[in-house]
């Protein structure tokens, strides 16, 4: 179920309506049911795996708890080998499969059979609540969290339909506390969380879906396009991934917040990031951060002995597990590495860059920060949205030498997309630097507000893509 | 009700006020642009939408091609008009398939029964594709003023009906189009060619090696594809117009067959259709000079592919008034 879709809305509409109508202690229990059935509509044979990880992560997480130091490492290893094993059966069994006959191969042992592949389709959301589960374990096993003890409020905060398929993977000591509120009809909740959507899916059907058309476009010839044709278009990928997930997330967000549940933010306009840093502050902050604490504080804390070098360690590690946890195929594992190695030249380069902010005038150097932050991220997105690493070194190929006409196939489609993300980044550089003391979307006068939405509402329907369009996030 | 905040509760009705004049607004809003978009989308007298438009409301030509980009791009008017002395209109839009064209033809045969209907077939037609009911939004503006095309756009998706209670939806991504092709807004009139008649020329030249293209041998038909063919044959036969089928030439080689091409044949035979497969012609096989793209010709193949598909045409004309005479001599010999 599309978040863009009508029946997503109808499904909204109606599961709110008797969301309010029910008494608020049994409202838990309907919004597992609802979400259950959001889920099952994907696929209905989804909800036995995710019943047996929830009930078997219940068990553990008490375990963990009550257990002795000795026994609670046991348990959380118990998790990793169950949650991870689930992963990797539905989505890195090939990757591994494969490579490892390759590597066979490649060590000259005569191998006459076929690698065994299995033809099984990745459950939605998986890598999302896999993650949020480990997650959950490690912090009980490190004291930080209590066990949860009621299997309705471990099940909600599992299957919460909102953020199920495509995150943010929350915290179990951000979204846990919230389930035992009583949650009440508040119409703030109403009128912010439908603005939340509004905005998320002008993100997802004015500009991404409408960049993804002139991206594939040009992706699909690369071989025929002009240099500048395709570095416009790599530009715009970087704006097309960008709207995509966070204007998902925002819908996401958006919609738990009309259940009165607040769901942590995933993205703090990272196009203005000033170095590689800081735009993983602002990126997927809920993979960022959830990676920074499980495995590069642990690593580094572990490798302090070695100085720097620990700390590059970590990155390194931290950033091939970002890469992998995006799909199994080798670009992402270097797109992982190409993140670590940008951070670790930041960590070298911090003093002398320092020292050259200290002699150029702060909003220069500020915007000549952000350009070149921008300009690495997109070329690191080259490798990101190729299939193989030959198909993104042919696109960089293609970029520097290919010569010929700028394609502009059809000047409206065009407009659109330049109109869809000057808005998204004049909103971004409004909320980020507060440039304009006016604002339409969030003026204290309802009347301006409500015109304003309104009117974003009929852009979203002249300029909206309605056909087709995925979330790019889907596939991770 | 305890489970109701007393305090909000209080302040309901002005909620609900708000969420009123939210709504209202946004009618005002949708109904006034919406209309605004119609007004000036049949407006338009040129351009991709306005051909469309002509195609649906108003040809009346003898010969109609109907067809996706290959079929807008191989078939040169002036062959057609001069040889066969007929007038000749092309309503094919790219990237459409066969839910589009039977659309194009139940409007066009509402109005109006043409001599000849040419209907560029694709490889792999039949097989199913979302993109192909994502096409259909080309005749989203027809909607309301045409109850025949309403069945087909509503296989889009099942909340169509739903989408469609919104004036601006129909003319959804049309706006720049729209203003840049009238010439209330543009200042100068953009007039149709008077000899294109919707034929679009490519004058490239492809220079682009040959291609081996192995078709997908998992072969999922579409149902709807496979009836609408049907249909478009049979409404062509009640009507008495002339329908050839045909495959445009390609700058590929097929080493397998095409599924739908085979089964279009066997249903084409079954109906005693002419059906042409051009995509193995070796004259365009060993001629890339013809060719704009590997799937499209220029102009020049254009007027040399025209011309094949004429005699092809006046060969099965000259077949049929041979077998209407010996009909008609056998029949006043029995008598």
């Amino acid at each position: 179920m599309l978040f863009t879709s009508i029946i997503y809305f109808l499904f909204l509409v109606s599961s709110l309506v008797g969301y309010y109508l029910l008494p608020p202690r049994y409202r838990n229990y309907y919004l597992i049911i609802v979400s259950a059935l959001f889920y099952m509509y994907v696929k209905p044979s989804y909800l036995i795996l995710i019943i047996f990880i929830i009930v078997t992560n219940y068990w553990i997480g008490i375990q963990i708890e009550k257990s002795n130091r000795k026994q609670k490492s046991g348990f959380l290893y118990l998790s990793l080998f169950i949650n991870l094993g689930i992963l990797i059966f539905f989505k890195y069994w090939n990757f591994l499969i494969e490579n490892l006959f390759q590597l066979v191969g490649l060590l000259g042992v005569s191998n006459t059979n076929s690698p065994p592949f299995l033809d099984i389709v990745l459950p939605i959301g998986l890598s999302y609540y896999i993650f949020q589960i480990i997650g959950y374990n490690i912090d009980i096993n490190r004291g930080t969290i209590k066990a949860e003890t009621n299997i309705f409020d471990f099940s909600l905060f599992v299957l919460f339909f909102p953020k199920l398929m495509v995150g943010p993977i929350e915290r179990a000591n951000h979204f846990l506390p919230q389930l035992k509120k009583r949650i009440l009809f508040k119409k703030e909740n109403i009128v912010e969380g439908g603005k939340r959507i509004v905005w998320g899916l002008f993100k997802k059907l004015v500009v991404a879906d409408r960049i993804s058309i002139y991206h594939d476009a040009v992706m699909s010839t690369v071989n025929q396009q002009s240099g500048a044709t395709i570095l416009f278009a790599s530009v715009l990928y970087t704006f097309q991934v960008y709207a995509d997930f966070s204007g998902y997330t925002d819908i996401a967000l958006g919609t738990a917040r009309m259940f009165g549940y607040d769901l942590m933010e995933n993205f703090k306009r990272p196009l203005l990031a000033k170095n590689v840093g800081d735009f993983w502050r602002r990126w997927h902050i809920s993979l960022s951060s959830w990676v920074s604490d499980y495995i590069f504080n642990p690593i580094a804390f572990k490798r302090r002995d070695w100085g720097n070098f620990g700390v590059f360690y970590a990155l390194i590690i931290s950033f091939v597990v970002i890469g992998i946890w995006h799909g199994a195929t080798w670009n992402y594992v270097l797109f992982g590495i190409v993140q670590a190695l940008a951070l670790i030249y930041e960590t070298l380069t911090r003093r002398a860059r320092k020292n050259i902010a200290k002699k150029v005038n702060t909003v220069l150097y500020r915007d000549i920060s952000i350009v070149l932050t921008f300009t690495f991220i997109t070329f690191s997105l080259i490798i990101f949205q190729s299939a193989t690493f030959s198909d993104a070194l042919n696109i960089m190929k293609a970029m520097f030498s290919n010569h010929g006409k700028f394609f502009f196939d059809d000047p409206p489609q065009l407009t659109f997309m330049l109109i869809g993300c000057v808005m998204l980044i004049l909103c971004d550089i409004q909320e980020e630097f507060r440039i304009f003391n006016f604002s339409l979307f969030s003026n204290k006068n309802w009347m301006i507000q409500q015109i304003a939405f309104s009117l974003l509402l009929v852009y979203i329907l002249i300029a909206g893509v309605f056909d087709g369009g995925e979330f790019i996030y889907f596939a991770f | 009700m305890k489970w109701i905040n007393v305090k909000e509760n209080r302040s309901g009705f002005q909620f609900l006020l708000k969420s009123f004049f939210f709504v209202a607004g946004l009618f005002v809003f949708d109904y006034s642009i919406g209309s605004l978009l119609k007004y000036l989308y049949f407006k338009q007298n040129s351009g991709p939408l306005y051909e469309i438009t002509y195609s649906i409301d108003s040809t009346k030509a003898d010969l109609l091609i109907i067809g996706s980009s290959t079929a807008h791009h191989d078939y040169h008017p002036s062959p057609f008009q001069n040889r066969l002395g007929v007038s000749y209109y092309n309503t094919s839009n790219d990237g459409t398939s066969l839910l589009y064209h039977y659309a194009v033809l139940k409007s066009i045969l509402k109005r109006y029964s043409p001599k000849i209907v040419i209907l560029g077939f694709d490889i792999g037609e039949f097989k199913s594709d979302q993109k192909s009911y994502d096409r259909l939004s080309a005749l989203l503006p027809y909607y309301q003023n045409h109850s025949e095309l309403r069945p087909i756009i509503e296989l889009r998706s099942e909340f169509e009906k739903i989408k469609l209670l919104s004036k601006i939806y129909p003319f959804n991504s049309t706006i720049f189009s729209v203003f840049i092709r009238n010439p209330y807004f543009t200042g100068y009139n953009l007039k149709r060619k008077a000899d294109d008649n919707g034929y679009v020329p490519l004058n490239r030249f492809d220079n682009e090696p040959m291609e081996i293209d192995v078709p997908d041998l998992k072969f999922d038909p579409d149902s709807n594809k496979i009836d609408f063919f049907k249909s478009f044959i049979k409404d062509c036969k009640l009507s008495n117009v002339d329908l050839y089928i045909v495959i445009s030439p390609r700058f590929i080689k097929y080493p397998v067959k095409d599924p739908s091409v085979e089964l279009a044949k066997e249903i084409s035979d079954r109906y005693n259709v002419p059906f042409y497969n051009y995509s193995r012609d070796t004259l365009f096989l060993k001629h890339n000079e013809y060719f704009a793209d590997r799937v499209h010709l220029n102009d020049n193949g254009a007027k040399v592919f025209s011309n094949m598909i004429i005699d092809r045409i006046l060969q099965n004309e000259q077949k049929n008034s041979v077998s209407k005479k010996n009909s008609w001599s056998a029949d006043s010999d029995k008598k």
